[in-house]
């Protein structure tokens, strides 16, 4: 018996089967290859047919069924995670702007505080606060913020690149709890000085592993920018170059603050517009 | 955005599909059903890819660049246009090496630990 297309009924009915199985195919994945699978079902479908008739038509039943369980698994799992990952890159990457913006505002406002060692409160207590929330949102924000990076850059990085993320990672964290034990703890500000340290340190070796590696689309001296800044700071404060009291002048201060929100702020900006393209390459 | 530099060695090891993809695209171009007859040809049966295995695969090495799709039809009158056809980049030749030779360096360790003896006449070339 021949079935509309020419071919015996039992093959006609196998390809109509099969592609109203594909609907179990994630959709965009069955809209690019959902005609040339059946194309190459049905050639398989006259081969076997051919060579075994009715019992390898089965063989080949049997075969495909376990074919589609495991594959249509897979193209959900894949499509999920590369979904959230592609989410949790944008956002993570309006969240590194919003820190930047934060923490150096935070910053700027805390220096129009006159007296830095008293308790929050009294005339300067608008200061304090701001420089307070802003400083622990932006630090919290600079977290989420690099989580991302790492999530959505550390495949493209290799292992040096991948390391220096997850060190930039481990630094803002410490620094977060280095904030917020800070009133409570006096060697708070040492924790939160020394995990900034870090963080900035790792972006600013981070930033010619991705010069080298071509790491963004473009902007690859964004990290430096973000993490060099800093660094330079303790230097100079520690050598006492600039200054007689061994102190960093406050225009370099100035500068740095300004150096890594400016660099922050083009990661973030590259992290999201660049979200839907950073998925792992592995094959 | 501009094409990422990827090593060879990042990509290993390859899956067996991937592996026997690149190996059937060897000779040149192919569509998806040429693909798996190669395949099954070149491994006597042993290896059957389904179309989702195939295809998937195919998804997956065309992000990584290891094969391209390929507007050169050997032979229009003799097929149908509407398949695609495949063929390896210069990356996929690289990474298709590099994953042979270090099939070959573990065949030889194996060997050396003698862990053919007694198979019989059945090699495995290193």
């Amino acid at each position: 018996m021949r079935g509309r297309t020419g071919a015996p009924a039992t093959i006609d009915l196998s390809v109509r089967i099969y592609t109203w199985l594909l609907a179990a195919y994630p959709g965009p994945f069955r809209a690019e290859y959902g005609r040339h699978m059946t194309q190459v079902f049905r050639d398989v479908c006259r081969r076997d047919y051919s060579r075994g008739g009715l019992s390898g038509m089965t063989s080949l039943w049997a075969r495909t069924s376990l074919d589609l369980v495991r594959t249509t698994a897979e193209e959900h799992i894949e499509r999920g995670i590369e979904m959230n990952r592609e989410k949790f890159v944008r956002w993570s990457g309006w969240a590194l702007v919003a820190g930047a913006v934060l923490f150096a505002a935070g910053l700027i406002i805390g220096s129009f505080d006159s007296f830095d060692m008293d308790p929050i409160g009294g005339v300067d207590a608008v200061y304090e606060i701001s420089q307070i929330v802003g400083l622990v949102a932006g630090q919290l924000l600079f977290v989420i913020g690099l989580l991302g990076l790492r999530a959505g850059y550390a495949g493209r990085s290799g292992s040096l690149g991948a390391g220096l993320l997850l060190l930039a990672v481990i630094g803002s964290v410490v620094s977060l709890g280095g904030l917020l034990v800070m009133s409570s703890v006096e060697e708070g500000w040492l924790v939160w000085m020394g995990g900034y340290l870090a963080m900035t340190l790792a972006l600013a070796v981070f930033g010619i592993v991705a010069l080298r590696r071509r790491v963004f689309s473009r902007w690859n001296f964004a990290p430096i920018l973000a993490g060099v800044g800093v660094p330079l700071l303790f230097g100079i404060g520690m050598v006492g170059v600039s200054s007689v009291n061994g102190q960093a002048p406050e225009w370099g201060a100035f500068l740095a603050v300004v150096l890594t929100s400016v660099g922050l702020i083009l990661i973030g900006y590259r992290m999201q517009a660049e979200a839907g393209r950073t998925g792992e390459v592995a094959a | 955005m501009a094409e990422v530099a990827q090593r060879p060695e990042s990509f290993l090891p390859l899956t067996p599909a991937v592996f026997h993809i690149l190996l059937a695209l060897t000779d040149g171009e192919k569509h998806g059903y040429a693909v798996m007859q190669e395949v099954e040809e070149m491994t006597e049966g042993k290896v059957q890819m389904g179309p989702g295995t195939l295809y998937g695969s195919i998804k997956r090495m065309l992000a990584a660049g290891l094969i391209e799709e390929s507007d050169d039809r050997p032979d229009p009158t003799l097929d149908d246009e509407r398949r695609r056809y495949y063929r390896q980049t210069g990356l996929g030749r690289r990474v298709l090496r590099e994953e042979t030779e270090r099939m070959a360096e573990l065949t030889a360790l194996a060997r050396r630990k003698r862990v053919l003896a007694g198979i019989g006449s059945r090699s495995i070339p290193t």
